[in-house]
């Protein structure tokens, strides 16, 4: 697999010189680790189309040994899990007409997402029933389990993401690389560590859920905000929205964003983009809610879409989430202490008060490189304060965070790979609900390990072919290997205490049972633990977003 | 040059470097940083780590997958090798799944049967019954055991790089990874469930130690391979023509005054230890069992099988079998060729009438679906008994061995075993499509010595590993299995096109021929997803479901196509291209 490497291994301190060589190895910030080792023979440039298509490959074939395991829901009747929801979608967008979509047995599974959801139910339900009818029979089929169903569900969601989230990656990669002079390596590197990044994965094809289209579509408008074309990016943000609700989160700072580019930056009032961008947005919402109101009710319909797709009417929280509302509610009986309305009041503040900066820095400074860092704070914000926040919406604020794995510090990768790490360990009870443990745990260490994050050891006595920790290919003898750690030494401090209390966390929920009192002790733990870190990282990557308002592309 | 120039000399190109970002694609061939290519190649360490931790993910979360009645298989060997005194294990006969391997392997599942967990034996792993009923804990046993057996496999492969002269490592790094991650390996040891991964790992430890010259050890290895899994015998010829005439006779100061310089011919010493070494392997493994020895070979060579199994394996009969069906339909559409055939041939060779062929068809027919009855008989062409596919088997194997005979290099000897491999594989009896691995193991080890040879190679390993895509039947499968392989080709195809040599300067390569080669590989795709695609529309039109052979015929027919091209192919280089094989 290894070709000729064009590896300069020079150290640059022994030369004396400070000239950046962008193809010097040790400035590649995942230099050393497995996926540079992999990715490290197809340098020259006879071999680089074909580096794409290697990691999308293996993404997806990782991705489809996942969804060999079992999702969720599965032979849990009466009610099964998301699996069931999305089937049941795909039957009901088959067989009712549009104005019945909203209102159908709302008992079971009613359709509680945006209407782009239920078209995409109703593309696929038809492809489905194409291939095997019996499986989405109105009302027959409820509860319908089996290998031929399950394959063909999988496949959707991989079909998905090859279509919605893959694609968009992958140019956001390449474009980021472009505009920073990375080496084509670090941009393939990126582009693997975001597509092979492990929560999303288990989500979308263990758990089963489609996230990877609403999260491909906000890439979209990342890129094209990237490439300044603001309605298109408008168009994408709406459709994302429209997919599934979730995606608000982003609203405010791409809301600031487009609102300063067409009002302030780079010229005052640009009334052109301005109204370009209105009608654009105008037009995508018309899109998805226009056939609800032509086909279907007229206005009820609509209401009754709105009403099933905000539910507010359910409390503060439901499961138990790392978030302000579930982890306070240890101190402070949230519940009982205040109604509903005053809640909901509160947490609105709240939230506002958390994004309010982001908002107010993107409106200021609406440069490209500060948006995933707004994107981050914002959509976190709304995971650490809203009202009816689910353990899975972490990854809206993930997709922003992991998008920085095109970072050429190694300061910032720290931050990044650690908080995935976080998230994917808040899904556990989630996953573990599922009976997905064993892909949780590959997944898991498969990540980190392809990240280089167990690099930091190296045994000398061993044979230098036997060095456990990833080999590279071309080292220096000098080589210091070094995992994914900050400088900051109370940050580093910081990282390795949350790993650890993870890890222990995990070792307790497996071996020790529970207290009487204190049944749900491992979950509530796991819930602190990834609230402190979230609460954590928030402030970094305010603090970065402060810090870099006035540099450039090159310091992302 | 003096060390300080050459560095300033560095700087500059990589001031150059630097102005230029968007040059650097275009240089890499800068001759400095080439110098310095070559000095890190010696400094490189080719680690087969990463595909073994990477490769351990995804075999980790293809445990849920399915596995075939092999699984079972080797349960119910855990569990007699476990349960029984070492003399019943052979005629040990609850469960059809009775023991058929030599007693190495009985050995080895009896090591393995010893560290069976309580909880996993709980689960029924080690009881003897008629169908196994396990559960999850011995699913995850047993996954285990071929994973960790496996590890003997990137071993034997890392010694073989490390062992490799320093300007080939990066050839031989190419052939070992290509070996470990090999879609054969991930489809029928860690999905269908079988240990090649670990026998081969043997077989590949006497190929590395042949080309080392360390023929004790080679004939060592060997003979374990071959009391592992007496598959290995396709491979004797070659084995015992390579040694004998590579460690055993000396032809170097020979010359033929009476006959009792045949004497001298013979290193004596050489072959006391040789034939002792192998004598004493098969003593170790047979001893135990030597009382017992007809009902062990009877285990062992079950000749009662039919000539092609339920899904034809990709080889001559295959072919064979498509042209009688083919014959069959055509004669008795029109019968009128039926009399123009009978002209030049007579009744022996061809049913006497046309109303026999319709009876055939008939009896066929009536015994079940077409292809799963045990004994094949062909309607028109001339019925095959074993004792056909034993001679073509040998005389294409003896034309592999004789060169060998006059030119005892490593070279040959590998070139011999690929073919030795390929004709027990296109002509043998009973042959499984997973044993194309013992076709594509040896000629990986063969591909990098020449350009020219991989046209051949890219038809039998595509064809070949596309060939087990059947055994995987499964829905949930499908697109892992293609994906899988499509990219091991691609990827090990480019890279060994781009670190071959060709070894004449002389372009003797039929253009024509690599072009067509490259279009039969692929459409090896289309043809997947065709068949797929009924296959799922059999669901909804159950129409579809008569024509089930159809699909697999279609697999077996096509591929057989490439692995006989390719069998052509590499035969051709093999005997008449003497630039190739000049040391």
């Amino acid at each position: 697999m290894s070709t000729k490497k064009k590896g300069s291994k020079r150290d640059k301190n022994h030369h004396g010189s400070k000239i950046v060589d962008i193809n010097e190895p040790d400035n590649d910030p995942f230099y050393a680790s497995p996926l540079y080792d992999f990715l490290a023979p197809f340098r020259p440039a006879g071999s680089q189309w074909l580096t794409h298509y290697v990691i999308i490959i293996f993404a997806l074939i990782i991705r489809l040994a996942i969804g060999l395991g079992p999702y969720s829901g599965m032979n849990t009747p009466p009610m099964f899990g998301d699996f069931e929801a999305q089937r049941h979608w795909m039957e009901i967008t088959q067989h009712l007409p549009i104005s019945e979509w909203y209102w159908f047995d709302l008992q079971y599974w009613g359709l509680d997402y945006p209407p782009l959801t239920a078209f995409h139910s109703y593309v696929l339900g038809k492809i489905g029933t194409f291939v095997y009818p019996a499986w989405f029979k109105l009302n027959e089929s409820r509860g319908y389990e089996g290998d031929g169903i399950k394959t063909f569900m999988r496949l959707t969601v991989v079909l998905s993401d090859i279509i919605f989230y893959i694609p968009a990656v992958v140019y956001f990669t390449k474009w980021v690389g472009r505009h920073r002079n990375q080496s084509p390596v670090s941009q393939y590197i990126a582009a693997a560590a975001i597509l092979f990044q492990p929560s999303l994965m288990l989500i979308d094809h263990g758990h089963f859920q489609y996230n990877s289209v609403m999260l491909g579509l906000t890439v979209y408008t990342i890129n094209n905000l990237l490439d300044g074309f603001y309605s298109m990016a408008a168009v994408c943000f709406v459709w994302s929205i429209c997919f599934k609700q979730m995606s608000l989160y982003y609203a405010p700072v791409f809301f600031a964003y487009l609102l300063s580019k067409s009002l302030f930056f780079p010229k005052w009032f640009n009334v052109s983009r301005f109204i370009g961008i209105a009608i654009a947005t105008v037009l995508a919402f018309v899109s998805a809610f226009g056939p609800l109101y032509l086909f279907g009710g007229r206005i009820p319909n609509l209401q009754q879409c709105i009403h099933r797709i905000f539910p507010f009417a359910r409390g503060i929280f439901e499961d138990k989430v790392a978030n302000f509302w579930c982890v306070g509610n240890l101190f402070i009986k949230f519940k009982t202490l205040y109604t509903q309305e005053q809640l909901q009041l509160y947490s609105l503040v709240l939230t506002v008060a958390g994004f309010m900066p982001a908002f107010l820095m993107s409106l200021l400074y609406p440069k490209k490189h500060l948006l995933p860092y707004a994107l981050t704070v914002c959509a976190m914000s709304f995971f650490l304060f809203s009202f009816q926040v689910h353990e899975k919406t972490i990854l809206v604020p993930l997709l922003p965070v992991t998008l920085l794995y095109t970072s050429n510090d190694r300061n910032v990768l720290s931050f990044v790979c650690w908080i995935n790490n976080v998230a994917l360990f808040t899904l556990w009870p989630l996953l573990k609900k599922d009976h997905l443990s064993l892909q949780y745990s590959t997944c898991f260490i498969m990540c980190n390990w392809l990240l280089g994050n167990f690099s930091f050891f190296t045994p000398k006595f061993l044979p230098r072919f036997l060095t456990p920790g990833p080999p590279v290919s071309d080292t220096n003898k000098d080589y210091r290997r070094r995992s994914l750690l900050p400088n900051n030494i109370l940050w580093k401090i910081i990282i390795i205490c949350s790993y650890i209390a993870m890890f222990s966390i995990h070792i307790g929920d497996r071996f020790i049972e529970p207290p009487k009192q204190y049944p749900d002790l491992w979950v509530i733990l796991n819930c602190v633990v990834g609230f402190g870190c979230f609460v954590l990282f928030w402030l970094w990557a305010y603090y970065k977003l402060f810090t870099l308002r006035n540099k450039t592309i090159q310091a992302l | 040059m003096s060390d300080v120039e050459t560095e300033n000399i560095e700087i500059i190109e990589e001031l150059n470097v630097d102005e230029l970002p968007d040059k650097i694609k275009e240089q890499p061939q800068d001759p400095v940083k080439k110098k310095d290519c070559k000095i890190s190649t010696t400094d490189r360490r080719y680690s087969l780590w990463n595909f073994w931790i990477c490769g351990l993910f995804l075999k980790i979360l293809l445990f849920p997958d399915y596995f075939s009645t092999d699984f079972d298989v080797h349960r119910n060997w855990l569990a007699i090798t476990h349960n029984l005194p070492i003399n019943e294990w052979y005629f040990e006969h609850t469960s059809q799944w009775t023991l058929d391997y030599p007693p190495f392997f009985a050995y080895f599942e009896w090591v393995l049967s010893q560290f069976v967990p309580s909880i996993v034996k709980k689960d029924g792993c080690l009881d003897i019954v008629e169908v196994g009923q396990f559960g999850w804990p011995t699913v995850i046993f047993q996954r285990g055991t071929v994973i960790v057996s496996e590890i003997l496999l990137y071993a034997v492969l890392q010694y073989y790089i490390n062992t490799t002269s320093k300007d080939r490592r990066t050839q031989s790094f190419i052939v070992a990874t290509s070996i470990v991650v090999s879609p054969g390996f991930l489809i029928i040891d860690h999905i269908h469930f079988q240990y090649n991964g670990f026998l081969f790992a043997i077989f590949i430890a006497s190929i590395v130690t042949a080309r080392n010259k360390n023929y004790l050890w080679c004939a060592t290895f060997y003979s374990i391979a071959l009391c592992f899994k007496h598959i290995f015998l396709y491979m004797a010829p070659c084995y015992f023509i390579f040694l004998l005439r590579a460690y055993v006779l000396n032809f170097e100061k020979f010359k033929f005054r009476s006959y009792k310089d045949l004497l001298f011919l013979v290193k004596w010493s050489h072959l006391f230890k040789l034939g002792s070494i192998v004598i004493g392997t098969f003593a170790l493994c047979f001893s135990p069992f030597i009382f017992q020895m007809p009902q062990v070979l009877s285990r062992l060579f079950p000749f009662s099988r039919g000539l092609t199994h339920a899904y034809w394996a990709p080889n001559f009969w295959a072919l064979y079998s498509f042209a009688d069906k083919i014959l069959s339909i055509v004669i008795l559409r029109v019968p009128y060729i039926y009399t123009v055939v009978t002209r030049f041939i007579s009744s022996p060779l061809i049913p006497s009438s046309v109303n026999e062929i319709r009876e055939r068809v008939q009896e066929a027919s009536n015994n079940g679906s077409k292809g799963l009855v045990q004994d094949v008989v062909f309607t028109v062409l001339p019925q095959i008994p074993p004792k056909v596919t034993f001679f073509l088997t040998v005389f294409y194997q003896i034309l592999a061995v004789i060169p060998v005979l006059f030119d005892p290099s490593f070279k040959r000897f590998i070139g011999s075993l690929t073919l030795c491999g390929l004709a027990s594989y296109l002509f043998g009896w009973h042959v499984h499509e997973k044993a194309i691995l013992l076709v594509i193991v040896p000629f990986s080890f063969l591909v990098i010595l020449d350009r020219r040879l991989l046209v051949p190679f890219m038809l039998v390993s595509a064809a070949g590993y596309v060939s087990l895509f059947p055994l995987l039947y499964e829905n949930a499968d499908f697109a892992l299995k293609c994906l899988y392989t499509f990219v091991w080709c691609v990827v090990y195809f480019f890279a060994l096109r781009k670190t071959t040599k060709l070894s004449s300067s002389v372009e003797r390569r039929v253009f024509f021929m690599d072009r067509l080669a490259i279009i039969y590989i692929c459409l090896l795709l289309p043809m997947v997803l065709g068949i797929q695609f009924f296959d799922v529309m059999k669901w909804k039109y159950p129409l579809f479901e008569k024509f089930e052979f159809l699909g697999l015929m279609t697999y077996s027919v096509y591929c057989s196509l490439g692995i006989m091209s390719s069998w052509i192919g590499i035969s051709w280089l093999y005997n008449f291209d003497e630039p190739l094989w000049e040391s």
